[in-house]
């Protein structure tokens, strides 16, 4: 019964409180859009409000196209465990995300995988309402 | 800018540049020692003997605590939810929240922890007064108002994001206003407290805005001059900084409330060495049947604040604007071919 409270309660708290971040992810990003690229960084810039990866992508015909992944605030990145070695232009690193809902390529980073496996969270967004969020 | 606008960023250059030049002197109270002093913490003073606030703070841990009390805390005082049951709502909405980030995309393991920490927020809600938590009722011309903006709005002719200027003051990278320039965020919860004699500044790490507070009783500024973060005066009560602040614009006004009658009263009192308590008490008879109170610990973290330069790169709102577009077209498309 306790464990029952504590557990409705934490949904209570969650839904009352909503989580902020410096934009909406829903007027930016399609939810629908999950996208998984594995991509050369072409660099990366390290701008508020938030940083963007380049990355190109090895299309099937074997040209590239320039993704921009759209990631945290340097700050938040910098306590997450990013540096600026982390992400070196060269290196092929794969990162899911969600695309921009006007088809452009951009996309909404959420996690990035370097090529020694370790992962690095970049959501920048929060409350996003993408399909896992709102279960 | 106005003369007067350069004169105040001037002095604020000088007063920061002075009050980092100044080594911080640990001056022990100048008061002797009583009873009640030895059992309550005493706040060091600056050198020119001013209760010492200074530091690098952050309210990173109280992000998710929510402004009300939830209903199923009806009957009880929010000093009496703590230890392990606090405890367990706040590892219990860290464990939900973490596991909605995760999802399918999987998260690395211990993201969270340094960056967003939820269980160490200290309390169950926010509101300390009225003691049941709540804010009090709306006035009924509140109501009016807020009916009378949103229809406004409403009969605009214009959709969310047909401008930037249909877009908020936060996402614009302009202000998040008062009090909400210090509502806990995922990230961006920084603030950095310098003083300097007769002056406080506060710099706000998100949107990376600054507060220059003078002390000296000199009256507001004329009610016809409103800024979004409106204009500061600060006094000491005791130990403790008490800020008005008054003369607020329209936009991005907190809550609905009336700009030229709402009074936001902060208390920021130094509890223990590394803990700043910031109260915050929203005044406007023209909005609510009673003045109401919440409060919350600042926790010291290792500085300095690192800037936030918003408008350096808000690519965010160009891509708002876009997706905007793109839904416009789609649903004249979608248009089109049912009217086929």
């Amino acid at each position: 019964m306790r464990t029952i409270t504590i557990v409705l309660l934490g949904a209570l708290l969650l839904t009352a409180a909503p989580v902020w971040a410096h934009h909406a992810f829903a007027a930016e990003f399609d939810a629908n859009k999950q996208v998984t690229l594995k991509g050369t960084i072409a660099k990366m810039d390290w701008i508020n409000p938030h940083a963007w990866l380049h990355i190109d992508v090895k299309e099937a015909d074997g040209s590239l196209t320039r993704w921009m992944i759209e990631l945290g605030p340097p700050n938040s990145l910098l306590k997450r465990g990013w540096t600026k070695q982390s992400v070196p232009a060269g290196i092929e690193v794969t990162v899911v995300g969600y695309q921009s809902k006007d088809g452009a390529k951009r996309a909404n980073g959420r996690d990035i995988t370097l090529p020694n496996g370790k992962q690095l969270f970049a959501g920048s967004s929060g409350g996003t309402g993408a399909p896992y969020e709102t279960k | 800018m106005s003369h007067r606008s350069l004169r105040l960023v001037t002095v604020a250059a000088a007063l920061w540049i002075t009050a980092t030049l100044v080594s911080p002197v640990s001056a022990q109270t100048r008061r002797s020692p009583t009873t009640a002093a030895v059992k309550k913490w005493t706040p060091p003073r600056t050198p020119w003997g001013d209760p010492d606030l200074q530091g690098s703070f952050s309210n990173t841990s109280e992000n998710g605590t929510p402004l009300e009390r939830p209903e199923i805390f009806e009957g009880r005082k929010l000093e009496d939810i703590k230890g392990e049951e606090l405890v367990a709502i706040k590892r219990e909405a860290q464990k939900r929240t973490v596991e909605n980030f995760q999802g399918p995309l999987h998260a690395p393991d211990g993201w969270w922890q340094p960056d967003l920490n939820m269980t160490k927020g200290s309390q169950a809600w926010l509101i300390v007064d009225p003691p049941n938590g709540k804010i009090p009722s709306l006035m009924p011309e509140a109501t009016q108002r807020a009916a009378a903006r949103a229809a406004a709005r409403r009969n605009s002719g214009r959709g969310p994001a047909d401008s930037w200027e249909d877009r908020s003051l936060y996402d614009r990278c302009i202000t998040r206003g008062l009090p909400g320039s210090m509502m806990p965020a995922i990230y961006g919860n920084s603030y950095q407290i310098l003083q300097a004699p007769g002056y406080v500044t506060i710099v706000y790490e998100m949107i990376h805005e600054i507060r220059v507070i003078p002390l000296d009783g000199r009256p507001h500024a004329a009610a016809s001059v409103r800024s979004y973060m409106g204009d500061a005066r600060g006094h000491w009560e005791g130990d403790t900084l008490v800020v008005e602040t008054t003369n607020f614009r329209d936009e991005g006004i907190y809550r609905n409330a009336n700009p030229a009658t709402l009074r936001v009263v902060e208390r920021f009192t130094r509890t223990v060495s590394d803990t700043v308590k910031w109260s915050v008490t929203i005044n406007d008879p023209a909005t609510w049947i009673a003045p109401w109170t919440f409060s919350m610990p600042l926790t010291k973290e290792e500085g300095p604040v690192l800037e936030y330069a918003c408008h350096e790169g808000n690519l965010g709102l160009m891509n708002i604007l876009s997706a905007a577009r793109a839904e416009d077209k789609a649903a004249e498309e979608a248009a089109k071919k049912n009217g086929k």
